[in-house]
């Protein structure tokens, strides 16, 4: 391997949270181009079944990982899983979080029309989610964390795709506006053909 | 007994609970003109006389309580927020509606896809370094020597269990101002001049004394001593006795 290459091992063995390939080029100084052949070169010494860590691109940077054989045990070693589950409510808060970021908790409880509060915390007491900042009306607003984009294994934000995909189809809106229009007229009393 | 037999003697009805409420919905009582205060004091008399509290009645009776006072209270004070929805023509809260459902389903579906997301993820773990030494509030290596001695636990333990000196209050003064002050206040007004305004009536005061007139204010239209007019919201409050008709 490669002077370059062995530096960038040893800084990613050092750092906690990925490192992107500029700040990778930042602190070693050497040019762009230079470190992304070294960093392909590390590719391949961590290509997958050769060592018992992995390099990944996650969350906007380069990290080391554990090789999914060891997972059992990982488990048995650190004695906790690599996340706990997440409710229903509490997926539906984070992908609120995740595609309107920044968004107060008020927010969240009306687009589900329910109280947010207890996933709201749950999501912050795992690490999923912070605080960023007050919104105009002083309600504390919400973004994902790295952690965030690392457990569910996404380059960036960008890579969920867009939510509008999930809409129904102008036939079926169409369809569930007259539902909702007759259902309307026979709360009212008046009478629907 | 159920709550619904309950007896009760009002000043403008006399009968069983249930009565009383069925005849309030039926709107042949006019809920204002009913004195929940009298309702909760007679049925506080009637636990007094069983000596015994029956949980299961007692609940029925507080959540019959509580939504006649909502609904007292919506029919004395002018439901703004409530025209506002009437006024939304069904085609209006047709679309609103469908508008939120298709907002809440599409982050539904979006969870859905977090959760696939999340089956899919491999299974690896990441690095979780602590935090550096510079960024922890303390750390054991840092401790001063003696931290650890027994003694200074015993000593702190001491000070928590030491009864601390009773707070000397003698400065502060409550103000204190009753109901009734403020209703024998009013009534001595009205009795010198036929009208007036309510600023006059509390010129001077502080806040608690302005609020506790609002009260006896309030009260006083409950008995039909005085009646007012507000041209709009913190407009001038303007007061008039109202000839004393006793309803005895």
């Amino acid at each position: 391997m490669s002077e370059l290459a062995r530096t960038l091992e040893a800084l990613l063995f050092l750092s906690s949270e990925p490192v992107s390939a500029v700040e990778l080029a930042e602190a070693t100084g050497v040019e762009a181009g230079e470190v992304s052949a070294a960093l392909s070169e590390l590719q391949e010494e961590f290509a997958p079944g050769r060592r018992g860590v992995l390099l990944r691109e996650v969350a906007g940077g380069y990290t080391l990982a554990s090789d999914p054989l060891a997972e059992d045990a990982a488990r048995t070693l650190l004695g906790r899983p690599r996340h706990g589950v997440l409710t229903p409510a509490q997926l539906e808060t984070l992908a609120i979080v995740a595609y309107l970021q920044p968004v107060s908790r008020p927010e969240i409880a009306r687009i589900r029309g329910v109280n947010a509060e207890s996933p709201v915390a749950t999501l912050l007491d795992r690490g999923l989610i912070s605080e960023s900042g007050r919104s105009e009306f002083g309600a504390v607003l919400y973004r994902t964390t790295p952690l965030f984009l690392k457990i569910f294994d996404l380059g960036s934000l960008e890579d969920l795709p867009d939510p509008r995909r999930w809409d129904p189809t102008p036939e079926e809106e169409g369809e569930l506006r007259d539902r909702l229009l007759a259902a309307g007229d026979a709360r009212s009393g008046v009478a629907v053909e | 007994m159920r709550v619904a037999e309950l007896e009760f003697d009002l000043d403008v009805f006399s009968g069983p609970f249930d009565l009383l409420l069925t005849l309030i919905l039926r709107e042949e009582v006019d809920l204002r003109e009913v004195s929940l205060g009298e309702v909760v004091v007679s049925y506080l008399d009637h636990l007094e006389s069983r000596g015994e509290l029956d949980l299961e009645a007692t609940t029925e009776f507080i959540v019959l309580i509580a939504a006649l006072l909502e609904l007292k209270s919506r029919l004395l004070l002018p439901g703004e927020e409530l025209d506002e929805l009437i006024e939304l023509e069904p085609g209006e809260a047709a679309e609103e509606l469908l508008a939120r459902m298709l907002e809440a389903r599409r982050y539904r579906s979006a969870s859905e896809h977090l959760s696939l997301l999340l089956a899919r993820a491999p299974a690896v773990r990441y690095r979780e370094a602590p935090l550096p030494p510079a960024l922890r509030r303390a750390d054991l290596e840092d401790a001063p020597a003696g931290l650890w001695d027994p003694d200074a636990l015993g000593r702190a333990l001491a000070g928590l269990l030491a009864h601390p000196p009773r707070l000397d209050l003698s400065h502060v003064l409550v103000a204190r101002v009753s109901v009734s002050e403020r209703i024998a206040h009013l009534r001595r007004l009205l009795r010198k001049a036929a009208e007036l305004r309510f600023e006059d009536a509390v010129a001077g005061a502080d806040r608690m004394t302005v609020a506790v007139t609002l009260f006896a204010l309030l009260e006083l239209y409950k008995r039909g001593e005085l009646s007012w007019d507000q041209d709009e919201p913190f407009g001038e409050i303007t007061l008039r006795a109202r000839p004393r008709t006793t309803v005895r």
